[in-house]
């Protein structure tokens, strides 16, 4: 490794204190300065690892995974997806400019495309919260392969989807059967799958590989999105309180009171008595 | 002279009695403020650390094991929620049952069952969980008497905790802290946070009783990590 190996090295160095640096300072309002970032391996049969400005965030990171969240804040980043132990100079998928933005809860897709080149892709995840007893499923289209439906429970719920679309929808929380066929017919090509769908959660599911290989499959990744309570009231009876009531402090003041005009007085007598 | 003398004793003797009868008073007011004195805080500062979002790696060079959380994306293998249907805290003696509980859709506050039960909070992380908080709420006392949670503000850093989920796996906990927040003021994103490390956190009321009302002023909240 020559000099300018040593350069890059300390630049990334700096980076990475810079990074630390914008996230220590954007901690205390994170909310709004920086976004939830999930990484999401959708590529068949190539573990990763994956760079995020030069950094190693993930290694040997496996197909079917979901990884994260990483807390990034607003900005661009440079992503680099490499085969495990590979330079990031011989890359399998690099974006230079990746952009972050403030607040936000993201799914970076590491995926085939249409044409079944690899390829990432950025989606925003809805997590506002769902109304109660319901969760929100979102289905993602990632794979090489046409446009398909997908069926809930037998019943044709997002049509014709294509790479890199996504659909989405607010059902009863429950335990749901999903498959996917291609657009318009009813031929299978993933599943049929069960799926729990939680009260307060976010389901994102995503048809990834490739129908030319025959490696199509489901990658699930699953986020709580409820909204929380406002409020524990957890207790009604008084038994447990603690602090002094009003009278005890009256009390304690006529105590005093009554100390000290004692000990005046009887202080006072003796003085008098002195010859 | 000797009539002088005596009134001075019958004097003295009067006043020290009066300020006798002030000690008393004194001391009942003050054995009282000690037994009613608010619960202590301690340990904040670990239970803040806790939801903070994890270290990342902190330079380029060859990949090192990730501290970014990864999970399989199998569709079989998301668990879903696993509820914890049992607690025991044996420093206090409490062994309660558990029951899933959301929000009160009127009040939008958390809906805690009935004072012989602890409400798990079933929108957020269960035993399945390998991070974010587990949260479990109690009365601490009801009209018609001790709830489930009326000792939980004892329990004190190093004091063990275990969940039980149906079946009877058990999962084990460690307190590190107690912190207690006005109502208006508790942290709820700290504390139902389905982020930052795998925690169980318990709520119930203290503080202050307000009969008018009927109610606390101030919320106690023990936090524990996986023993």
């Amino acid at each position: 490794m020559g000099i300018s190996g040593t350069r890059l090295r300390r630049a990334g160095l700096v980076v990475a204190v810079a990074a630390a640096v914008t996230l220590a300072i954007a901690a205390p309002v994170r909310a709004q300065d920086t976004s939830q970032v999930f990484v999401v391996h959708g590529i068949p049969g190539q573990p990763v690892d994956v760079y995020v400005d030069g950094e190693a965030v993930l290694s040997d990171f496996q197909p079917g995974d979901v990884a994260g969240p990483l807390e990034l804040a607003a900005g661009s980043y440079e992503i680099v997806v490499t085969a495990p132990g590979d330079p990031v100079t011989n890359p399998i998928i690099s974006v230079p400019g990746a952009e972050v933005p403030a607040g936000a809860n993201l799914s970076l897709v590491a995926h085939l495309g249409e044409g079944g080149d690899p390829t990432l892709t950025p989606f925003v995840n809805d997590v506002s919260a769902p109304a109660a007893g319901q969760a929100r499923v979102t289905v993602r289209h990632t794979a090489a392969a046409p446009a398909v439906d997908v069926r809930v429970n037998g019943e044709v719920t997002f049509a014709g989807l294509t790479n890199p679309q996504e659909d989405s929808a607010d059902v009863p929380a429950g335990t749901i059967t999903g498959d996917v066929v291609l657009a318009g017919t009813s031929d299978v090509v993933i599943g049929p799958a069960d799926l729990t769908l939680d009260e307060g959660t976010l389901t994102i599911v995503y048809a990834v590989g490739s129908a030319e290989d025959a490696t199509l499959m489901l990658v699930v990744q699953v986020i709580d999105i409820a909204a929380g309570p406002a409020g524990v009231p957890a207790g009604s009876g008084g038994l447990a309180a603690t602090g002094l009531a009003t009278g005890w402090y009256l009390l304690a003041g006529l105590g005093a009171l009554l100390l000290a005009g004692g000990l005046l007085r009887a202080f006072t007598v003796r003085r008098a008595a002195q010859p | 002279m000797t009539g002088s003398r005596h009134r001075q004793a019958v004097r003295r003797g009067y006043g020290l009695a009066v300020a006798g009868c002030g000690l008393v008073l004194l001391l009942v007011a003050g054995l009282e403020a000690w037994r009613l004195q608010p619960v202590g805080e301690t340990g904040a500062g670990q239970v803040l650390r806790l939801a903070e979002p994890p270290d990342r790696p902190r330079a380029a060079g060859p990949p090192e094991a990730p501290a970014v959380p990864v999970v399989p994306g199998d569709p079989a293998g998301v668990p879903g929620r696993q509820p914890p249907v049992a607690l025991r805290a044996p420093a206090i003696d409490l062994t309660a049952p558990v029951a899933g509980v959301g929000v009160d859709p009127e009040t939008g506050e958390l809906a805690l069952p009935g004072a012989d039960r602890a409400g798990w909070y079933r929108l957020g992380p269960g035993l399945e969980a390998s991070r974010g908080s587990v949260v479990i709420a109690g009365h601490v006392d009801t009209r018609d008497g001790p709830g489930v949670f009326f000792r939980v503000a004892e329990l004190a850093p190093g004091d063990r905790i275990e969940l039980t989920a149906t079946g009877g796996a058990a999962r084990s906990f460690r307190v590190v802290g107690r912190e207690v927040h006005r109502k208006g003021e508790l942290p709820l994103e700290r504390y139902f946070d389905p982020g930052g490390r795998l925690r169980l956190t318990l709520i119930t009321c203290t503080g202050p009783f307000d009969r008018r009302t009927g109610s606390y002023r101030d919320n106690v909240v023990v936090t524990a990590v996986p023993d």
